[in-house]
């Protein structure tokens, strides 16, 4: 490696500094034909995103998730994709932060915070959420989801713009509910 | 691709030219107007840091043109400059000053403005606008608040007195209205309003605060103030000008639906609010245009870089274009000048240009059609110079023949006046007389046939039948046949060793070379020397043959080839001319020069190949 290769390396991971965030908890309910998932996202709520927070901007962390079989190969696991858009827009006048949930483009909630603690709350905690449909999957398949978090991006060198993400993190085997006995 | 095919293609070159810089004026138009425009830009653009993404892969992408076409073309100039190709050299002078001159100076003014750029923003950012606007918000706020704890402690004291009344009573409730408008009035509130759970119970509202009803609290006001024993909310008023600040206050921990949860509320006047609400979103623009400081710093970066690399895409392209526009015209004319030479005298340049180019290629047509008219004229003089330098060699040729057929006419005329004078005088010498006139008739008749004969084999010399001849042997042969014939007079040759077989009619040229020994032994006094040498020279055969004799006059060289002509005063005088003659059919040259010290020398060359 030459010494201008190591120094950009070097400069890349000082701009990367501070503890990384994480997607952890990722727990997966099985609700009849539907996966709950639940969620935390740790120490992405930095000084960064709140001063964009309070500057009015929208402010958006973005949830993918991957419903996954449980199979070796990549190329054989995919089952279903979607993604939750947590979007929060700050008041300044009513000192009230609203935040919506879009789920695969549709709003699926709103709600209205004031204090710092239920902003990150609201922005960094799922809880059950609908996010897949398990109708018409075997029941003998195992399944798992994998959820990572994008929020949004940084400027790397103050020049080029990268986008942040956490890794992947999955959550453990499950299998599709039997069908509930007819009446 | 010849030049014509060329030209076509620069005329479309034009249009691209045209066009792209069109493109480029519309591209940097419309970068500057994004630049203006930059703090209204779409707020998801901004927010998802599209523009900065689409700038920076456009200038990836400029980046990545501007360094194809400049090694595109600075590869093939150097491939053009390898082969010597003409206009190259002038071509990487015109492309290197074009793109030096552009780059210099472009490159200096993207780091003084991007310099100047980076400056301003730091400056906006570090002006004192930062202090006094939080300052300005923060009065703001502290208003705000400070209306708010007022109706705070108002609802508060309200809630202390309702605890101790029973609200199912009417009477009660009668005089629970009554006490409302006292305490509004005693705290200033503009609003007063109690309720039990999310029922509503009794509410006061001040009249002069301009409510045309009473503005519902919601129920999640009722619910954190359940939860947390106090909750605030600014709302915009029913009217919807101004702001209503709302503050409640309830007993905490218990249900809603068990608990009186007292509402108080102030209304500010629009103009106050305007204000105040105008420092508060003052503070917040400036706070999002600091959030965007670092995007707003690289989309400004980008964007002079962009605009950067489209002058350098301009100026590369451009000076590659007039180095083209300008070495095609030259190489046309090179090409002109090749082929004028070359004797291709209609060759004209067809390259339009109207430029000081145009009129070189203008003058260089004008020169060359003058050079065609003037070759057409000169050829039409010398075929004309050559039928009068014709004519007059056979009027020469006529009167040298009349000439030598008079001459005998004479002595026979002479003769038979004799005979028939001593017919007449009965002479007894008559027979003497007879037969010597015979004798001179017969000799002088003999003479004339000779001269008819020679003159027949002239007139019908057939043409060369080239052969591959071993010149060293004809020569050998030919010099066999003089060796010894004039005493004191050395006859001698030479042959080139390396010319080995030549193609040439042998017979006709051992005869040109016999007339030629024949002259020159004839000429050369002993003692003396004749020498004939054969050798190559500049892709010609040369054969010399030089003599030590007395030499040609000036005055009879121009005429020593025409037939009859003789400086010996005797003779056909058509020796020199079937020399002449032989050479020209073989399609050579003779001339006839002064020996050097002394004498005449022949030089005849033919061409090598068959």
């Amino acid at each position: 490696m030459t010494r201008g290769a190591a120094l950009l390396w070097l400069l890349l991971l000082l701009a990367e500094g501070g503890p990384k965030a994480s997607v952890s908890n990722l727990q997966v309910a099985v609700d009849g034909e539907r996966a709950l998932v639940s969620l935390v996202l740790r120490n992405a709520f930095d000084g960064a995103l709140l001063a964009r927070l309070q500057s009015g901007l929208p402010t958006e962390i973005v949830y993918r998730f991957e419903l996954l079989r449980d199979r070796k190969r990549w190329f054989d696991r995919g089952v279903a994709e979607n993604t939750l858009e947590v979007a929060a827009v700050h008041d300044a006048v009513t000192q009230e932060t609203t935040v919506n949930y879009r789920l695969d483009g549709k709003l699926i909630d709103t709600r209205t915070v004031r204090e710092r603690p239920a902003i990150e709350r609201a922005m960094t905690r799922l809880e059950r959420v609908p996010v897949f449909s398990l109708e018409g999957l075997p029941r003998r398949q195992r399944l798992l989801v994998r959820a990572r978090a994008e929020f949004g991006t940084r400027m790397v060198l103050g020049l080029l713009p990268a986008r942040v993400a956490t890794a992947w993190a999955e959550s453990r085997k499950f299998r599709p509910a039997a069908p509930a006995p007819s009446p | 691709m010849d030049l014509r095919d060329r030209l076509l293609r620069h005329r479309k070159d034009t249009r691209l030219i045209v066009g792209g810089l069109a493109l480029l004026l519309f591209v940097l138009a419309a970068a500057f107007y994004l630049l203006q425009r930059g703090r209204d830009l779409p707020a998801v653009l901004v927010a998802n840091r599209l523009l900065l993404f689409v700038l920076w892969y456009a200038n990836v992408v400029l980046i990545l043109i501007v360094l194809f076409v400049l090694l595109r073309n600075l590869f093939k100039l150097a491939v053009e400059r390898r082969h010597r190709v003409l206009g190259s050299k002038f071509k990487t002078k015109l492309v290197a000053s074009y793109i030096g001159l552009s780059l210099i100076p472009v490159l200096l003014l993207f780091l003084l403005a991007a310099e100047l750029l980076q400056g301003s923003i730091d400056r906006w950012f570090n002006a004192p606008a930062r202090p006094v606007l939080e300052q300005g918000s923060a009065v703001a706020q502290a208003l705000y608040r400070r209306v708010e704890e007022d109706s705070l402690r108002a609802a508060g004291r309200v809630l202390a007195e309702v605890a101790e009344l029973d609200l199912e009573s009417p009477a009660e409730r009668t005089a629970l209205a009554r006490r409302l408008r006292a305490l509004a009035a005693e705290h200033g509130v503009d609003l007063l309003a109690v309720y039990e759970g999310t029922e509503f119970v009794q509410a006061v509202v001040d009249p002069r605060a301009g409510l045309p009803d009473l503005p519902e609290p919601g129920r999640d006001l009722l619910e954190e103030a359940v939860r947390e024993g106090r909750a605030l909310r600014r709302q915009a008023p029913p009217g919807g000008r101004g702001r209503l600040l709302l503050a409640a206050a309830a007993e905490p921990g218990e249900r809603l639906e068990l608990t009186t949860v007292v509402v108080a509320g102030d209304v500010l006047e629009p103009a106050l609010a305007g204000r105040a609400e105008a420092l508060m979103q003052g503070e917040q623009s400036f706070r999002q245009l600091e959030v965007q400081k670092d995007d707003l710093r690289a989309s400004h970066f980008l964007i002079f870089l962009m605009m950067t690399l489209l002058i350098l895409l301009a100026s590369s392209w451009v000076g590659l274009y007039l180095a083209r526009r300008v070495t095609v015209p030259i190489l046309a004319l090179a090409e002109g000048t090749r082929r004028i030479s070359g004797g291709e005298l209609s060759h004209r340049v067809d390259v339009e240009a109207d430029d000081e180019l145009g009129v070189l290629v203008s003058s260089f047509n004008r020169m060359t059609a003058e050079l065609e008219a003037s070759r057409a004229l000169l050829e039409r003089r010398t075929e004309e110079l050559l039928e009068a330098r014709q004519l007059a060699a056979w009027n020469e040729a006529a009167r040298r023949l009349a000439h030598e057929i008079k001459n005998p006419l004479t002595p026979i005329r002479l003769a038979a006046e004799r005979v028939l004078r001593k017919q007449r005088a009965a002479d007894p010498g008559l027979g003497a007389a007879i037969e010597e006139g015979v004798e001179v008739i017969v000799r002088e008749v003999g003479a004339m046939q000779a001269m008819v004969d020679e003159f027949s084999r002239y007139a019908r010399m057939p043409r060369p039948r080239p052969v591959r001849v071993d010149l060293g042997k004809l020569v050998d042969e030919t010099l066999h046949l003089y060796r010894g014939v004039k005493p004191g007079v050395a006859v001698e040759g030479a042959v080139a060793p390396e010319l080995g077989e030549v193609w040439l009619d042998p017979e006709q040229i051992k005869r040109a070379l016999i007339n030629l020994l024949d002259n020159a032994v004839e000429a050369t006094p002993p003692p003396g020397r004749v020498e004939l040498r054969a050798a190559a020279a500049d892709g010609h055969l040369e054969i010399r043959v030089a003599d030590t004799g007395p030499g040609i006059p000036p005055e009879a060289k121009e005429k020593l080839f025409l037939p009859y002509y003789s400086t010996k005063g005797r003779g056909t005088g058509l020796g020199l001319s079937i020399v002449h003659r032989i050479v020209t059919d073989h399609q050579g040259t003779i001339r006839v020069e002064d020996n050097r010290p002394q004498g005449a020398v022949f030089t005849i060359e033919l061409p090598l190949q068959a």
